[in-house]
């Protein structure tokens, strides 16, 4: 089970018309594996997760997530979309929904269950995230760790194999990243098979399996934390981290 | 002698009134349902229907709804198809206002941030549900402002239809005026009735603009 292999990336190619945004990137993610992917800004971390969902077309290579080969037909992205799940910088909660109607929408409408079957099993995440009492309220009256709690039920809900995060901490204030990433770590501790983009290098010392760096578009180095941090191989990569963990 | 302004004239202008808030209604009502098709079809992705619609609002709003109105009860007539007044322009202006609601509409489905988009896409929403529980919902709170201040536009431009011999408010009032030589009164008369309908329109669409200003600050 441990061995199983739920993403493989190769040979992935992006471009932005004439701006290459990924470069053969080979990815293997087993299940439960917990992965980091950093790196400077417009490195292709963000591109790279987006691409496993088919938020962007890849113009090269091959992508296959439990199993299924991604390719640009709608019946393919559907059924990766429904093993996927999804967290973004800046939450996109719909704005017009009760946090409860957020995490029953999708349930509803793409797997199909019944309003009860919804409400339960919404419930029982938002209980997870410890958010439980806020169900009613709508985004705006919550803060943005709260928020992103939210989040992250909403696509736990879809009860997906691998969730992706897409920065989860880096449009909230100070005080409210540890509540997200307390979360996280739960939900790793459970087993949850995680890719996390993210800067946030104390979270990716007590969780992850292996830290990805990228640059340019491109996988630099790639390690246990461990190694990583104390004895990065690249001379980009030292600089990287030297340049992150002086503000931490 | 000339008939005074009475009840009798004033039931005619009320007339008048009923047919100007129907015509309204009926392209109102016309022109949010091909609307909301025009505004689908202008944001839906695939660059050949993009550029039809586009050409589509294009003639529409560039040429006068009088010509469009003429086009049709006139035009029509021609190759055989004779239309009654009322339902040549009620299709002429459920075409054009068709056009402008459809670019009102599409202003808004692309002012919903892309990010409300990719979250319903990732959540493995389908385009309908992403459109009719995530888009749409937030896109006609949005166009809601510019949306009452066209439905007042329209109450008002319902007076182009005398030019075909639809006797609406403004054409009953023309032809009252004429039998009683008291044009300031009549079209007095007349003017408060286009008042009374617009104003409350007109005030509820700058209170739901100010609370939208409101919403987007917090």
């Amino acid at each position: 089970m441990q061995d199983q292999i739920l993403i493989e990336m190769k040979g992935v190619q992006k471009w932005y018309g004439g701006y290459q945004a990924l470069r053969n990137v080979d990815l293997t993610v087993r299940r439960g594996e917990k992965i980091v992917l950093c790196g400077p800004s417009g490195s292709g971390k963000s591109t790279l997760i987006r691409c496993i969902n088919r938020l962007e077309a890849i113009q090269q290579g091959s992508i296959v997530v439990n199993g299924h080969r991604l390719d640009d037909s709608i019946k393919a992205i559907d059924v990766v979309r429904q093993d996927v799940g999804m967290v973004f910088q800046s939450f996109n909660l719909f704005p017009h929904m009760t946090v409860l109607q957020n995490c029953m929408l999708a349930p509803i409408r793409a797997r199909r269950i019944s309003k009860v079957e919804a409400e339960a099993t919404a419930r029982r995440y938002l209980e997870r995230v410890r958010i439980g009492d806020q169900a009613e309220k709508y985004p705006a009256q919550l803060s943005g760790g709260q928020q992103q709690r939210v989040a992250i039920a909403r696509a736990l809900c879809m009860q997906p194999k691998v969730m992706l995060f897409d920065e989860p901490t880096s449009a909230l204030d100070p005080e409210m990243v540890k509540e997200v990433l307390d979360t996280m770590i739960g939900l790793a501790n459970d087993g949850m098979t995680m890719i996390c983009v993210t800067h946030e290098m104390g979270f990716a010392r007590q969780v992850a399996d292996r830290v990805i760096f990228m640059a340019e578009g491109q996988i630099i180095e790639e390690g246990a934390p461990d190694a990583f941090f104390r004895n990065p191989q690249h001379a980009r990569t030292r600089q990287f981290l030297g340049e992150i963990l002086a503000h931490h | 002698m000339a008939p005074h302004f009475g009840l009798p004239e004033f039931g005619f202008l009320l007339r008048g009134l009923q047919w100007t808030m129907l015509l309204t209604l009926v392209a109102f009502a016309g022109g949010c349902t091909a609307g909301l098709a025009v505004a689908l079809l202008r944001t839906c992705g695939h660059k050949g229907v993009e550029w039809i619609t586009r050409i589509y609002i294009g003639i529409f709003q560039g040429t006068p709804l009088l010509l469009q109105l003429f086009v049709v009860y006139y035009g029509l007539a021609l190759t055989g198809l004779k239309l009654d007044a009322f339902v040549a322009v009620a299709i002429g202006f459920t075409v054009n206002a068709s056009a402008f609601l459809g670019e009102i509409w599409r202003g808004a489905i692309q002012a919903v941030p892309r990010g409300q988009t990719e979250a319903a896409m990732a959540l493995g929403l389908h385009y309908s549900s992403r459109m009719r529980d995530i888009v749409l919902p937030q896109a006609i709170r949005i166009s809601l402002p510019a949306t009452i201040g066209y439905l007042v536009q329209l109450i008002k431009g319902t007076s182009l239809a005398a030019i075909v011999g639809f006797i609406e408010l403004a054409r009953a009032g023309q032809i009252v005026s004429n039998q009683t030589f008291q044009p300031l009164l009549v079209f007095g008369v007349v003017g408060a009735m286009y008042f009374i309908l617009c104003w409350p329109l007109s005030w509820w669409g700058s209170r739901m603009e100010a609370r939208l200003a409101l919403a987007n600050q917090r």
